[in-house]
């Protein structure tokens, strides 16, 4: 039963240590951080994932507190990373939105806030 | 003929109801990441490895005696939404535990869960899923408590991620409760064994009532890793984003054929903690018994988990029949 049990760990093992495991793609972080707060607009939203992205079916739409889009609609992938351009906004606070499709075809999605103000 | 109550087998029970259950399991639903844990099973279906699980304890036995197990579990994804797992576990009971006082080692019945997917609501992070564990009986060592009868156990179990909270209440959005209802069912009412009285030589036989009970749990999460991509980026250290402190609790109650056992409800407050990474967990956890019956000391039980669909995706890691991934469609909650 041990050697058993052994013989199964040792391909889990390898893939660990060899870094061959790849999984889920989660938000690593954002500029703007997420829930942070900014002094100005910025000009683009930029996602890090810690998985590679497909492109095809990768996204993020950012709205304004008045749930108004203010991304242009054209997602960047990169990689590992995601970026959008955003038009010219105000104070307030602003929701972004994400979906990806990791390159190992899981699908993950999620949301944030971050603040622009004084 | 005289009839005695068999107590070794109220011994079994008792040891059967101390003992942690296996948590297996992780869910990602909408932002919220279900982690397995370690006394409940989680609310989703996955494919998992759970190996080894170490546990260690005094049990609620008079007198009591330490315990250690080291169970495995493994699940496997049938499709996307069922899965089948198997557990084993194996037992060492120190003097005077077993049934000659003298301790003894020996393998738990093999379990056999079958579980099923409901409801995955992604903006609510909920989540629910049924399933049927059977425990076969005379699969393991009588000498560790392992029962002579099989056990079916219809479960529903539930996760709830506080994602949806208003912005005012944004820090307790890390916040999930998982939970789990079952309702054991011994294959047979009781057994009966039958013998000589050394002393008179008149044939006896012992009786072994085998009680209909009710496991119960949940758990309180916060997590770390929830907080920093969907709350706020304190700009912790990697290391400490990837925690998740919970507590768990695991229960026990007797609620039919109760003459030998009695209706006192037994387990464990478990807090403690997991830590993500990619591709695995580890979570430690203490065992607090909530009553004499439950157990004489803190235990303690640890265990190393698997995510085979991360480790894995096209092979192991996926399920047999249908498509692990559903048809991508951009922003369809949009």
């Amino acid at each position: 039963m041990r050697r058993t049990t052994f013989v199964g760990l040792v391909p889990l093992l390898l893939l660990l240590v060899t870094g061959e495991a790849t999984a889920h793609a989660f938000l690593d972080h954002a500029e703007p951080r997420v829930g942070n707060k900014v002094d100005a607009a910025p000009r683009e939203v930029t996602l890090w994932f810690t998985q590679k992205l497909e492109p095809a079916f990768s996204t993020i739409t950012v709205t304004n507190a008045a749930g108004q889009r203010v991304d242009t609609g054209k997602t960047r992938v990169n990689g590992n990373q995601m970026a959008i351009s955003l038009r010219a906004g105000g104070a307030g606070t602003y929701h972004v939105t994400w979906r990806v499709l990791s390159v190992d075809t899981h699908t993950s999605d999620g949301n944030f806030t971050f603040q622009v103000g004084p | 003929m005289s009839t005695r109550v068999l107590h070794v087998g109220l011994s079994g029970l008792a040891i059967m109801l101390v003992s942690p259950g296996e948590g297996a399991g992780h869910e990602i639903v909408g932002n919220r990441f279900f982690p397995a844990t370690l006394g409940i099973d989680d609310p989703g279906v996955n494919d998992e490895l759970s190996i080894p699980t170490v546990a260690a304890f005094k049990t609620g036995d008079d007198p009591s005696f330490k315990q250690r197990d080291i169970s495995g579990e493994f699940s496997k994804r049938i499709t996307e939404a069922f899965a089948v797992s198997f557990g084993v576990t194996h037992s060492h009971l120190s003097a005077p535990g077993g049934l000659t006082g003298m301790g003894a080692d020996g393998f738990q019945n093999l379990e056999t869960t079958f579980k099923y997917r409901l409801f995955k609501d992604p903006v609510h992070e909920f989540v629910m899923s049924v399933g049927l564990s059977v425990e076969w009986g005379r699969t393991g060592a009588q000498s560790v408590g392992a029962e002579q009868v099989h056990t079916y156990e219809p479960t529903f179990y539930f996760g709830k991620g506080f994602g949806d909270l208003p912005d005012t209440l944004s820090w307790i959005r890390p916040v999930a409760v998982t939970g789990q209802i079952g309702y054991a069912i011994p294959g047979r009412r009781s057994t009966n064994t039958f013998g000589v009285d050394p002393d008179s030589g008149d044939p006896t036989v012992d009786t072994e009532l085998h009680p209909r009970v009710l496991n119960w749990g949940g758990t309180v999460q916060y997590s770390m890793p929830y907080l920093k991509s969907a709350v706020i980026d304190l700009g912790l250290p990697d290391f400490v984003n990837r925690f998740i402190p919970l507590v768990e609790a695991t229960l026990q109650t007797p609620v039919s054929n109760t003459f030998t056992s009695g209706t006192v409800t037994t387990g464990t407050i478990n807090p403690g903690f997991l830590w993500i990474g990619n591709g695995f967990q580890i979570g430690v956890e203490a065992l607090i018994p909530i009553n004499r019956q439950s157990g004489t000391n803190v235990g303690v039980i640890g265990q190393l988990h698997f995510y085979l669909d991360d480790l894995d995706p096209r092979g192991l890691g996926r399920p047999i029949f249908g498509s692990a991934v559903p048809p991508a469609t951009p922003f369809a909650r949009n």
